[in-house]
């Protein structure tokens, strides 16, 4: 299956195991192989609703995405999920629990579904991900679910790539906002008091409606839902919400941005070390050490300055 | 649980209290003198020991350790909190019952088999079941394939039942089935045969395994979420205790547990808290604690490390007695005492040169014996190969019957008692355990505890560091990672052919063509307004859906529909 | 284009190098006794791999679908129930109706000497026993996983 041209079409087709090996190379591959996927999936993304959501582990992020993804198939949608699992920092392997959690609803729905360990500092999760919204994009999801861990930076930079975020919250709240990295609140869309049935939920929910109503600096008013696995409680209002969020983002014709956005940006970044940085390291090199570096560098920076941007 | 509590904190630091008495001045004497002379003379470098439950196991100990109420934690046989036995004469009055687990394809084959042990003195019955009538498929469910009498005998209706126990008086021998799951219809099914045989109810004794709590802790043989099960339970315990007052609808288990991977007290914590959970479950049904708690039985199991498994026994015995009285309010003696059975640890025993595990098995049925069971199965050599072949189980069940007539280990009762190592063991054991249940209590109790799966995963947890120690050889499995054989021959096995298959599949078509259908519908559909109805009992229903031949899958299926499946939570 | 150039120049070679083998974990089948696949969970963790596990009771079907949506290397089937013959060969059906030759297929638990050929004829290798070495096992799986990597880069 190393055709590429092959892969995509199988992946335009809706092939399941050209989408699971798509996304392989998404994970693993050489940046070169990435590049021409993407690029070639390009021209069939576009229509997917990328739904990001994170919250500590433990939570019930796995739960809930099991269940809301069954109510946006029954909906008619064509949904998948991606969930991240965190990779052991000692052996570099992983146990990728989030699946067994949503198991048995996938496989009554048909629900496409793929589980990619974080790989702790070895970098590059938020472009796999990327990679694999796209691959999901293009093979006719209309909603993507994405759980993170929970944690890291890693996690925010997937929320950059999702159209709605959202964090998963529970009773006993401080700790939680404590351990999740600092400004997820900021860039989440909406909010989820999880496990509505145990004591304290009620005040964790009424805490987040405080801190959120004072600011509001977007457009779309930024909400609370109490969910509850256990009384199978909240999941209507929350898939809603979700869609609400959906064609809000839709209708201010910005779906898909912070993905379109992130993909130039990780072109560029690959990119302009080698076509920028390498030759000027090389003309720089050259230079003894009585030069000052600063010195020579912002010179490099004036010449690159001098009008090379122009507009596409 | 209820009401105190501050009770397991306050028994955890009075037996911490006890527990950490420090070495008298003899002893300290000693190691300064004796011993370090002769250590350094000999060159030995100190090593650390500790047994399976990770308790540091001294060289020596002394009277020092013995704590000042000794008497009292010790009682004597028959009497609170009877540490050294149940039965005031124990074996002399009574040997412990040979059971011997079995059950192996066809009905036919197992009645064979009962049969056979009978005639070579076997005392009670114990029924194995295979893998589909475990969780409740019947013989024609496609999953069933390739499973049939495999791992147990098939029973898809009571028509298999009658064949199993063709031949063999219900009133004379007591009956044990290790059923869970499907446990209400079994024992209905047993209920039907006797009546059907003119016995009275009142006269049927025999168990069903039927802890369920035990079941998403470690044997994962389920259908419904617990909320299902328990509700089933509880029906079959007051349904017993007024109508068949001689079984014991639940047998308390920590074999499965400890065999999952547990450790000794692992074992001994969590099943005693499943047993604390069926008897508040009780009192809340309203029942009498003393009526109820003398139908509630264990099951234990003896490995290799013999000392501990001694001393876990007693220290089971001393805790449920203490709880009992004390946190439940139990007047009655036989609600206090601890019976158990006890079965041989399976996982102790090795692929690699079979005969060797006959020895195992031997060590481990005395601790039983010295333990104080009322009950035994011994496995047999080819345990890790397959079901026993009649050669294997026979060598099994020779074991018990030469340890009881021949060794002398009857004759006096708890003899290891007053060993200062055993004596100090128990107690530490009985401190470790009363951690786990402040714990357990901590995360809203044993329920709330399996459902996080906080238990699987301390049991895998357990179960892992025992595999790593034995891959570096920090712990020896003769034949396996230490004086392995290079030409290890294979043993002559059980093998279960198609036929038990063939049988069941032809069976179960009669069964359904035979049957009055209407007679089946109508008793389904009873049954499931009496499940819709939780005032109701369950039990009679079952009974009389059995009656009509309805198979286990169509009656486990009534329930299916109410409660829907479980899915464990993540362990690893 | 197409990508055979990556072929070329060597680096699809290293593609898959840089992962960690992913085994899918499963006992098909009705079986409970999980204690083994619990400590081969870890240990394939421990040894690096990227490990699913996805609980008791998966039918057939079940587990070659997750293996072909997870696009695994390796499935590792477990089974002490004695129904291995025919509840592995279901599996096995499945992936070749489904032309499924790029994930290997190891086996293991109780199962006799006797059977052990007739699992091998059917593409599944290992078929370990109580008593087995993890590190025997681990060895056996980066073994087979390397041999699906080779097929999946054909
Ligand atoms: C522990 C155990 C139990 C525990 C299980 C606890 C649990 N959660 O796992 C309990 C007590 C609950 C239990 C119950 C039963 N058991 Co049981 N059990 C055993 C026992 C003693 C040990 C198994 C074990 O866990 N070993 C330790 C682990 C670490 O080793 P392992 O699983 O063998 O795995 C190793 C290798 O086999 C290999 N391996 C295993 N899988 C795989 C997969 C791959 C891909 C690879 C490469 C390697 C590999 O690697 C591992 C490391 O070396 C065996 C006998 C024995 N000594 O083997 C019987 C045994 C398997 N049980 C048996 C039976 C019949 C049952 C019951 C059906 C009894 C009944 N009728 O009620 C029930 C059914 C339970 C259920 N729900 O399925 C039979 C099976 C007979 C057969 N196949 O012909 C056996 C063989 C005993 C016997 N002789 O009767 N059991
Ligand atoms: N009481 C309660 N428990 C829940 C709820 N949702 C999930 N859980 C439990 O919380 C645990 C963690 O769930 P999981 O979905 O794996 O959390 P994640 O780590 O955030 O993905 C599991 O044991 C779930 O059964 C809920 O609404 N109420
Ligand atoms: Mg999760």
């Amino acid at each position: 299956m190393t055709n590429i041209g092959d892969l995509v079409e199988g992946v335009v087709r809706s092939d399941r195991r050209s989408i699971a090996r798509a996304i392989s190379y998404m994970e693993d591959g050489h940046t070169e192989i990435k590049k021409e996927i993407m690029e070639k999936l390009y021209s069939h993304c576009g229509k997917a609703h990328v739904v990001g959501i994170t919250g500590p582990p433990g939570i019930g992020k796995s739960t809930l995405i099991g269940n809301i993804s069954v109510l946006l198939a029954q909906k008619g949608m064509n949904v998948s999920v991606l969930a991240v699992d965190a990779s052991s920092p000692y052996s570099g392997g992983s146990l990728l629990g989030n699946r067994i959690r949503m198991q048995e609803n996938l496989f009554n729905y048909g629900i496409y579904m793929r589980s990619l360990a974080n790989r702790g500092a070895r970098g590059g999760l938020s472009v796999s991900c990327m990679g694999a919204v796209n691959v999901l994009d293009a093979s006719g999801s209309e909603i993507i679910l994405i759980e993170t861990v929970g944690a890291g930076q890693a996690d925010l930079d997937i929320m950059n790539l999702a159209d709605t975020t959202i964090l998963v919250l529970g009773p006993g709240l401080g700790d939680q906002i404590q351990a999740i990295k600092a400004g997820i609140m900021e860039i989440a869309d909406l909010f989820v008091i999880n496990k509505m049935d145990i004591d304290g939920s009620y005040f964790a929910m009424k805490d987040i409606e405080e801190v959120i109503s004072m600011d509001d600096p977007r457009g779309f008013r930024r909400r609370v839902t109490g969910t509850s696995a256990t009384d199978h409680a909240g999941y209507d209002e929350l898939v809603n919400t979700i869609l609400d969020h959906g064609r809000y983002i839709s209708g201010e014709g910005i779906i898909g941005r912070k993905r379109f956005l992130m993909g130039a940006r990780w072109i560029l970044e690959s990119e302009i070390g080698r076509i920028i940085i390498d030759p000027a390291m090389d003309i720089i090199k050259k230079k003894g050490t009585d030069k000052n570096p600063y010195v020579l560098a912002e010179n490099i920076i004036s010449q690159l300055n001098a009008g090379v941007l122009k507009e596409l | 649980m209820p009401e105190n509590d501050t009770f397991w904190k306050n028994k955890l630091m009075e037996l911490e209290k006890r527990n950490s008495k420090p070495e008298g001045d003899k002893t300290a004497k000693w190691r300064k003198t004796t011993l370090q002379k002769w250590n350094s003379a000999t060159g030995y470098e100190e090593k650390e020991y500790s047994n399976s439950s990770s308790i540091p196991i001294k060289d020596i100990y002394t009277d020092d350790i013995l704590p000042e109420n000794m008497d009292e934690l010790l009682g004597l046989p028959g009497e609170y909190p009877f540490t050294r036995g149940v039965y005031p004469n124990m074996y002399r009055g009574k040997l412990w019952t040979m059971r011997m687990f079995s059950g192996f394809g066809s009905p036919e084959d197992t009645n064979r088999r009962l049969k056979y042990l009978i005639s070579h003195g076997e005392t009670g019955l114990s029924v194995a079941f295979d893998m589909p009538t475990l969780y409740a498929y019947d013989a024609d469910n496609v999953r069933s394939q390739g499973e049939i009498g495999k791992c147990g005998v098939n029973v898809t209706s009571l028509k298999d039942m009658e064949v199993i126990f063709d031949g063999i008086n219900l009133s004379e021998v007591t009956t044990s089935m290790t059923i869970n799951a499907p446990a209400a219809i079994l024992t209905a099914m047993y209920f039907a045969i006797a009546q059907k045989e003119g016995h009275d109810l009142r006269n049927i004794g025999g168990t069903v395994q039927a802890d369920i709590l035990k079941e998403y802790i470690a044997q994962k043989e389920w259908i419904y979420p617990p909320e299902g099960h328990i509700r089933i339970i509880r029906d079959m315990m007051s349904y017993c205790t007024k109508n068949a007052p001689k079984w014991n609808y639940i047998s308390i288990s920590g074999y499965h547990i400890r065999e999952a991977g547990s450790s000794a007290v692992q074992e001994l914590a969590f099943t005693l808290a499943d047993g604390f959970y069926y008897v508040d479950m009780g009192i809340k049904e309203g029942l009498d604690v003393n009526e109820f708690a003398p139908r509630l039985s264990f099951f234990f199991n003896s490995s290799i490390n013999f000392f501990e498994e001694i001393a876990k026994m007693r220290a089971a015995r001393r805790i449920w007695a203490t709880v009992l009285k004390e946190k439940f309010h139990a007047t009655s003696q036989k609600a206090m005492t601890l019976r158990f059975h006890t079965q041989t640890s399976g996982y102790s025993l090795t692929w690699q040169q079979p005969l060797n595990n006959i020895i195992r098995t031997t060590i481990e049925a005395m601790a039983a014996i010295l333990g104080g069971t009322q009950s035994l199965h011994t496995n047999s050599y080819d345990e890790a190969w397959a079901l026993p072949s009649e050669e294997a189980v026979k060598v099994a069940l020779r074991t018990q019957q030469i340890l009881a007539e021949e060794t002398g280990i009857i004759d006096t009762i708890d003899p290891l008692g007053g060993s200062y190592y055993i004596e100090y063991l128990t107690s530490k054991m009985e401190e470790e355990a009363y951690r786990y249940f402040e714990k357990i209590e901590s995360l809203g109790g044993i329920l709330e505890a399996v459902k996080k799966g906080y238990i699987q995963r301390e049991i895998a947890a357990t179960s892992y560091r025992r595999q790593k120690r034995l891959e570096d050889e920090k712990e020896i499995m003769v034949g396996v990672n230490k004086y392995v054989d290079p030409d290890e021959k294979p043993i002559n096995i059980l093998r279960i052919g198609k036929d038990a298959e063939e049988i069941q599949l032809k069976r179960i078509k009669e069964v359904k063509v035979g049957r009055d259908q209407d007679k089946v519908n109508d008793a389904l559909a009873k049954l499931d307004e009496a499940f819709r109805n939780p005032d109701e009992n369950v039990m009679p229903y079952i009974i009389e859906a059995v009656k009509t031949y309805a198979t286990i899958e169509e009656i486990s299926d009534v329930g299916r529909k109410i409660y829907g499946g479980w899915k464990e939570p993540v362990i690893v | 284009m197409s990508g055979g150039k990556y072929m070329a120049d060597g680096k699809n070679q290293s593609l898959f190098r840089e992962k960690p083998i992913k085994v899918l974990l499963a006992k098909p089948g009705i079986d409970g006794h999980d204690r083994g696949v619990l400590v081969l969970a870890k240990a394939f963790r421990d040894a690096g791999m990227e490990v699913l596990y996805v609980g008791l009771l998966p039918t057939p079907e079940d587990v070659v679908d997750t293996a072909i949506n997870e696009d695994v290397d390796v499935i590792a089937l477990s089974l002490l129930n004695g129904a291995h013959l025919t509840v592995f060969r279901k599996v096995m059906d499945i992936m070749k109706n489904k032309g499924i030759d790029d994930i290997s297929v190891v086996g293991g638990g109780t199962i006799p000497d006797e059977d052990k050929p007739e699992l091998e004829a059917l593409g599944i290798s290992g078929n370990y026993g109580p008593g087995t070495p993890l590190s025997t096992i681990i060895e056996h799986v980066r073994m087979r996983a390397e041999e699906a990597r080779i097929k999946k880069l054909r």
